[in-house]
């Protein structure tokens, strides 16, 4: 309980950026209701809906990982404290995690309960988003730690969504591609080996973001190489 | 000093800070070597010799306007929000210059700095190519196929990139501006509602396609909107570029209260 303050202030902290899951969701929303306008198809509409789930919400997430750990006006202060910083840094991005997890949640239910579900069975429903989440999440922190540079991290991030996005059948159909091709179940469905690419992706995601982490630790790999 | 005086002094600083960014160039090189070695069997690298020097640098410039437009965004989207938060906005409002004259600066220096890699990036392709098919007119075309396919592009997206993150700040302009780019350009129309093939799609497939001779992409293909995608050719290429310029403005005109709103709060 003694902590609660502290999660409280970095919730209050996030700001506009933790809204970044929330700008997904009502983009994938007012999409939906622009399609369902044009007469699009209801497995098209719950296409999109799912889409929302399982590509903006991870790029979204990726995306604000790093103004989470790029942008800190007292970051030399938070190195002179008690506290190391990578550990203030990990409670942002479990904030950032906690809200996308949450909004993801309540977003599948809602589906669910309006028979707009057309992913895996519900057990496995947090797969959708929470894998590519990790692996998006993972590699925009990486590459902010090795690059300090948001523009780079932020471009990786985006042309990696767009290459997996504009290239989905070479994903699906090249053997050493498919395990980690992020949009597999809005692209595919749910194929004897979703359970096999949410494993590799969760697992790479894991890693990414531990060795970013690892790398975090380094205070000069706090320091940005240009201004944010 | 007069407005223009002021616009033209924000311009060159502008362009002098952003031209040295390490990341703007590290970007550009990395995506344009992506989409390179990306660019399948349809892609201009695959054009048969012989094929007419018109296309084949317009093929280099559609397919260079799929990525790098994004690393520019990204590049782009903190130029206006980032004086307040180094503590230099009260110091700029103080200054003669006129918050048009530097929101004017600003995107004309954001635009050629982001326009000279872009620039290098098709020259070095007209010169890759010259090797390969022995054609000088490779280079004249790979200019053309800039100002026609690349730059209005690039004025759309600059002036976008300066103003929107000042209404949703840069991370969240960030995650939009990605999502926009993949739904208003590279979406099929047919299957999706988008502005994809429109005469607003700043990716170039207009002037692509009137360049090229064949449909680029999806300009002028059946689906939504479809009074935006007129017949491709000449004057629908004119009707596009014009319709990206203009559109730049409006967001340029919203910059200068909008950034008075901001620095004043404070």
């Amino acid at each position: 309980m003694k902590h609660l303050p502290l999660w409280r202030h970095e919730l209050r902290r996030a700001g506009w950026t933790a809204c970044s899951p929330a700008a997904a969701l009502a983009a994938t929303l007012a999409l939906t209701a622009a399609a369902a306008a044009f007469g699009t198809a209801r497995p098209q509409l719950e296409r999109i809906l799912l889409t929302g789930l399982e590509a903006l919400i991870p790029l979204s997430a990726g995306m604000a990982a790093v103004a989470v750990v790029s942008r800190d006006p007292s970051r030399e202060l938070q190195l002179t404290l008690p506290t190391p910083y990578t550990t203030t840094l990990g409670r942002r991005l479990a904030v950032l995690g906690g809200l996308s997890a949450a909004l993801s949640i309540a977003f599948s239910a809602a589906l669910a309960l309006g028979g707009w579900w057309n992913g895996p069975g519900l057990p496995y429903a947090p797969l959708v988003w929470a894998a590519p989440l990790l692996w998006l999440t993972g590699l925009a922190l990486l590459v902010a730690a090795l690059g300090r540079s948001v523009v780079l991290a932020t471009t990786t991030v985006a042309a990696v969504w767009l290459g997996e996005q504009l290239f989905a059948t070479s994903f699906a159909t090249t053997p050493g591609l498919r395990p980690f091709f992020l949009f597999m179940t809005t692209r595919i469905g749910v194929p004897t080996d979703w359970d096999a690419n949410r494993a590799a992706l969760t697992t790479s995601g894991a890693l990414l973001a531990a060795l970013a982490l690892i790398l975090l630790r380094r205070p000069e790999r706090l320091l940005t190489e240009e201004e944010t | 000093m007069t407005t223009a005086r002021q616009t033209w002094a924000v311009t060159r600083y502008e362009f002098r800070m952003q031209i040295r960014k390490r990341s703007l160039w590290i970007t550009t090189a990395v995506l344009a070597v992506v989409l390179t070695l990306t660019q399948g069997d349809r892609g201009p690298r695959h054009l048969p010799l012989g094929t007419p020097p018109r296309e084949v640098m317009a093929g280099w410039a559609l397919l260079m306007s799929i990525l790098l437009p994004i690393g520019f965004g990204m590049v782009l989207a903190d130029r206006l929000t980032r004086d307040r938060r180094l503590g230099l906005a009260s110091l700029l409002e103080s200054l003669p210059t006129g918050r048009g004259a530097l929101v004017a600066g600003k995107y004309l220096g954001g635009l050629a700095s982001t326009a000279v890699p872009a620039a290098l990036v098709l020259l070095t392709a007209a010169a890759a190519e010259t090797a390969h098919r022995h054609d000088p007119a490779l280079f004249a075309w790979a200019v053309v196929a800039f100002a026609l396919i690349t730059l209005p592009g690039l004025a759309f997206v600059t002036a976008f990139a300066l103003v929107c993150p000042l209404l949703t700040t840069a991370p969240l302009f960030r995650v939009l501006f990605v999502g926009y780019w993949f739904w208003g350009n590279m979406l099929n129309p047919d299957l999706f509602p988008s502005l994809t093939g429109t005469l607003l799609t700043p990716l170039g497939d207009y002037p692509a396609t009137w360049l090229m001779g064949e449909r680029a992409l999806y300009a002028g293909a059946d689906g939504w909107l479809e009074f935006l995608r007129p017949q491709p050719g000449g004057t629908t290429t004119v009707l596009a570029i014009a319709l990206l310029l203009l559109l730049s403005l409006p967001p340029l005109a919203l910059a200068p209260p909008l950034l008075r709103r901001r620095n004043l709060s404070a």
